[in-house]
């Protein structure tokens, strides 16, 4: 895999997101005022669909579902939220958003092994 | 019986009763295990058992469609352990026994029932032992012939009370509103766990207080506009409560509303939300102070409260669908962060 064209620029408007899926990886563009950001599609809290329960304001995606909330632009952790959101590399060229998408990124709830796995709680 | 839980911020052990529930157990030992409903519906508490074996409760609980049940994994407030055991939690918990509002379990007695419209009931139980608890809490109570716990709000507040006051919605087919609209639950009993919840209310917070509710939703906001009002916190702060009803006839508790806003001298906003009926005039015709709307109670609260919410704290409560809309609103429009923001689901 490498850099995939994703979707235009002003495909997804300021304060938006919207769900795309490349070469059978979905994933989800955040729009949040000052640049984008290319996520795993589902909340890493309980597996919401981030495209449904997801809003940017202030620069910060919030999962309405239980307010777990991230700065898009240094990525921090707000308020009580307890895991690292993933992201993808990306670039803009001309209008056109890419991601590298070298794997699909996934969340250790979608493993098999997750909470088997020796070292799940050193993990994000 | 020992339960040793594995959590990402360290290894805590407490003791659990063959009858009592691992995360009611947990809890009144002072950790802070993860959970919203503590009645199955959610699925927060999953928690996996490594070691030992557990019973049951309720094994269709809505909140179990999640979990990896051949890994061991339960939703703590469904399970009873047989043996030692060794859960894993997914979730940062600390342990704090000081905590004055740990919740327990209690007896209690049901000796008050008044209906308050065609569908709605206020009722109050007589605790065997007074509760100290934070305005917006609620509790999960438990009546023989009914299956499972519903946690309810409670609507009164003060400290350290040996009553609780509570407000419950006919449902068809559910079974503990079913028993209470029989009309013979008077003087019987109930067991009561409790307190729980984090929508609760700080007055040191120093915040301006917006509440949203649907229906039922209402009886933690009248905890916490009672101790507001109680402390003078309108003196300083302002408050609004958009209530959300069907038609004129579904509002009640209207006349408390009403005295607590008129005492406010205008620093606290009360408006009732008809979401299937005109508001027939500006100000109810029974209770000036509380204002009229039409439309859903989250959409008449951005209408309302537009360039409005500085230094808030929101708290909403009543249907999922409800409170799921005026989450969004209150990040996305009100721009309030979402420390800011507590919720109730009753679902």
């Amino acid at each position: 895999m490498s850099w995939k064209r994703v979707c235009k620029v002003t495909d997804v408007p300021e304060n938006g997101l919207k769900m795309f899926t490349v070469d059978g990886v979905a994933l989800v563009i955040t729009n949040y005022g000052s640049g984008f950001r290319a996520i795993p599609p589902l909340c890493p809290h309980m597996e919401e669909p981030l495209e449904e329960s997801g809003v940017i304001a202030d620069c910060a995606l919030t999962c309405t579902k239980h307010l777990w909330s991230w700065d898009l632009s240094s990525l921090a952790m707000l308020g009580e939220t307890e895991r690292p959101l993933k992201t993808y590399e990306i670039k803009l060229e001309n209008d056109d958003v890419l991601a590298f998408i070298d794997k699909e990124l996934v969340y250790e709830f979608e493993d098999e092994d997750d909470m088997a796995d020796d070292d799940f709680f050193s993990k994000a | 019986m020992k339960i040793t839980v594995e959590t990402n911020s360290g290894v805590f052990d407490f003791d659990c009763g063959a009858a009592d529930k691992l995360l009611y157990a947990g809890l009144a030992r002072g950790l802070t295990l993860p959970y919203e409903c503590a009645t199955g519906t959610c699925g927060t508490c999953r928690a996996r058992i490594m070691q030992g074996a557990a019973d049951v409760d309720w094994g269709e609980a809505p909140g179990s469609a999640r979990l990896k049940r051949d890994k061991g994994d339960v939703l703590m407030c469904q399970t009873r352990p047989t043996c030692d055991c060794v859960l894993r939690v997914a979730a940062k918990v600390a342990a704090r026994p000081d905590c004055d509002t740990l919740p327990q379990h209690r007896t209690a007695r049901l000796d008050v029932m008044r209906k308050l419209t065609s569908d709605v009931i206020h009722f109050e139980l007589a605790l065997s032992r007074p509760m100290r608890f934070e305005a917006g809490q609620f509790v999960v109570l438990e009546v023989s012939g009914v299956e499972g716990g519903r946690a309810y709000s409670m609507v009164n507040f003060g400290r350290d009370v040996d009553r609780l006051a509570f407000v419950i919605k006919q449902k068809a087919g559910g079974g503990f509103s079913d028993w209470l609209f029989r009309g013979d639950a008077a003087g019987r009993t109930a067991n009561v766990f409790g307190p729980l919840g984090r929508a609760t209310f700080d007055p040191e917070e120093g915040k301006n207080i917006l509440c949203i509710a649907g229906g039922s939703g209402i009886a933690g906001m009248l905890s916490i506009i009672e101790r507001a009002a109680r402390e003078g916190y309108f003196r300083d702060h302002t408050g609004h409560v958009f209530f959300g009803v069907r038609t004129l006839e579904d509002g009640f508790y209207l006349r408390e509303l009403c005295d607590h806003a008129g005492q406010a001298q205008g620093r606290l906003e009360v408006t009732l939300a008809l979401s299937h009926a005109p508001a027939p005039a500006a100000a109810h015709p029974k209770f000036p102070h509380i204002r009229l709307m039409e439309g859903m109670v989250a959409d008449v609260a951005r209408q309302a409260m537009s360039g409005r919410c500085d230094n808030m704290v929101g708290f909403v409560a009543g249907p999922p669908i409800m409170v799921d809309h005026a989450l969004r609103m209150l990040i996305r429009e009100a721009r309030l962060s979402p420390q800011f923001v507590r919720y109730d689901k009753f679902a």
